[in-house]
């Protein structure tokens, strides 16, 4: 689905990335994890066109994505859904799941509505709540709107930039479960993260460091190998 | 103050209100989106004047000069966030640089001022009236009377402000507009062209400058220079309101309108100052604006 190579990339006279080879493919779910500062906002900003790639490639969908501009690459399946949420305090809970499907071309009131009624189901707090702004909810409600409100533009990849952040154990829990979900039914997701909670759900692993990749394993033998979290993420 | 006076004073002040409140709107959704304006608003509102006169003295219709202006005024719009604003951006990061867009308006501005000049010359002109035969045409109200082509400019500018509010609330593009508000990036990553949308902006400022422009020529004289009045007065009308919501602007532009007309009536010798100063009364008992938050809430 996505596939890096020796990608670099910065911004201003700062170079953040450093020769990130990185995939994730249809079906899976790959979590990145890294200290403060390491580049994890980078490297998903990167691959969502944010940030400008200054070497290597990045090929989405079997297309090279680098100098596609974010709008472009949101609308072809390409789904980022950025730290902190953002979600649009001014707009009500309706209004915040339907602005990104609203931008694809010939989608109809109808699958709109469609697509809405499925993350009602997935996440029936955001029902209740429909009519009421944005910037009224929970974190934990905030999280589960930002993560529909990507998935109602139907992604191919659908990237998250911390989703544990400040969320409550059981919001988190819901959040991760969802994720794992949406994985099994053959979306690719790649999550960047701090904490290793994420690992409960993934298939494979990154750490990065420094802007580089300095560790890649199966998710599974990260849980178990405390040396490698002491080493890389203190 | 007899009853006759009260009701022609309130009129008057509710039509300038609501021209004043077309204009201050183009300034609000210019800086909602992209918190930038336009200072020369008021110089499109005076060529968008000055065009619609022409037009009508040459005996063109009003439904095709309204159509005319407004098609020229949109692409003017464009042309200026194309022009004077967008290659600004590579700026932002040198000291002052995010402020240039002042600059370069105000020099658009100042081009437009004269440009009109040569064309139209330096002497005051009225246009002839849009809705009525003749411009003193008047009806009864409550057994005053009242000047028909002030009415309907009301009426006009009415159906206007609903129309804006329409736009912003209730449409696909009017929400990509709150959505760059709050967050540019937020709203690529939506799949919102950011960059049609800010264009979109800065038509539909040209275009409400230019409806104002049209409905203004009958009731006021058109010369180049009533331009900068008009962006001072909208300036004050949006800052009355907050910056913050398109209701907090019309609010502000009535206030501004009726302090004008009522103070005209007992000390016409300095014109424009009183309602100035009402608005910096206000705003020195609550700075943010009558309707002002801390954060710009467009609801």
């Amino acid at each position: 689905m996505i596939r890096l190579e020796k990608v670099s990339s910065g911004i201003g006279s700062i170079d953040i990335l450093r020769d990130i080879d990185l995939t994730v493919t249809r079906g899976e779910l790959v979590v990145v994890l890294g200290a403060n500062g390491a580049g994890k906002t980078t490297l998903l900003r990167t691959i969502s066109g944010l940030v400008e790639v200054r070497g290597g490639s990045i090929k989405f969908d079997g297309k090279t994505s680098e100098g596609a501009k974010a709008h472009e690459l949101a609308r072809s399946g390409l789904v980022h859904v950025p730290q902190g949420r953002q979600i649009i305090p001014t707009l009500t809970v309706e209004e915040n799941l339907a602005i990104g499907a609203e931008h694809l071309s010939g989608l109809g009131r109808d699958e709109i509505a469609r697509r809405m009624e499925a993350e009602y189901e997935r996440f029936p707090v955001l029902k209740t709540r429909r009519h009421i702004l944005g910037g009224s909810l929970s974190g934990g409600e905030q999280q589960m709107l930002a993560v529909s409100r990507g998935l109602m533009m139907a992604p191919k990849l659908l990237m998250l930039d911390e989703p544990s952040l400040g969320l409550a154990p059981q919001a988190l829990q819901r959040i991760l479960a969802a994720l794992g979900e949406l994985a099994r039914t053959g979306m690719a997701v790649l999550m960047v993260e701090q904490k290793t909670s994420a690992l409960q759900i993934a298939d494979r692993a990154y750490v990065l460091k420094n802007g580089a990749i300095v560790h890649h394993a199966p998710a599974a033998d990260l849980r178990n190998d405390a040396d490698v979290f002491r080493h890389y993420m203190n | 103050m007899s009853t006759a006076n009260f009701i022609q004073l309130f009129l008057s002040g509710l039509t300038m209100g609501a021209l004043y409140a077309l204009t201050a709107k183009g300034l609000f959704i210019a800086h909602l989106a992209t918190t930038r304006m336009n200072f020369g608003q008021g110089e499109f509102l005076m060529i968008a004047a000055y065009l619609s006169m022409t037009l009508l003295l040459v005996g063109v219709r009003v439904i095709l000069v309204t159509v005319l202006v407004i098609a020229l005024l949109g692409l003017k719009g464009w042309g200026l966030e194309r022009i004077a604003l967008r290659p600004l951006d590579r700026l932002k990061s040198l000291v002052g640089g995010q402020y240039s867009w002042v600059l370069t308006t105000m020099g658009v501005a100042l081009i437009m001022q004269n440009v009109a000049t040569l064309v139209w010359g330096k002497s005051s002109q009225y246009s002839p009236p849009l809705f009525s035969a003749s411009r003193d045409n008047v009806v009864k109200i409550m057994g005053v009377g009242v000047f028909v082509e002030e009415l309907l400019v009301i009426a006009a500018a009415f159906l206007v402000v609903g129309l804006f509010y329409v736009f912003l609330f209730l449409t696909t593009h009017g929400r990509a507009v709150r959505a760059i508000a709050f967050n540019r990036e937020t709203a690529a990553l939506l799949g919102i062209d950011v960059t049609r949308t800010t264009v979109l902006v800065f038509v539909i400022a040209s275009v409400l400058a230019a409806i104002s422009g049209i409905l203004v020529g009958p009731i006021v004289t058109v010369q180049p220079h009533m331009g900068l009045v008009f962006t001072v007065k909208a300036l004050a009308v949006a800052s009355l309101g907050g910056f913050a919501n398109p209701l907090g602007v019309l609010a502000g532009a009535i206030i501004f309108g009726m302090a004008e007309s009522f103070s005209n009536y007992f000390n016409s010798a300095f014109g424009d100052l009183y309602p100035l100063l009402v608005v910096l009364a206000l705003l020195v008992v609550k700075p943010s604006g009558l309707f002002g938050e801390a954060k710009a809430d467009v609801r």
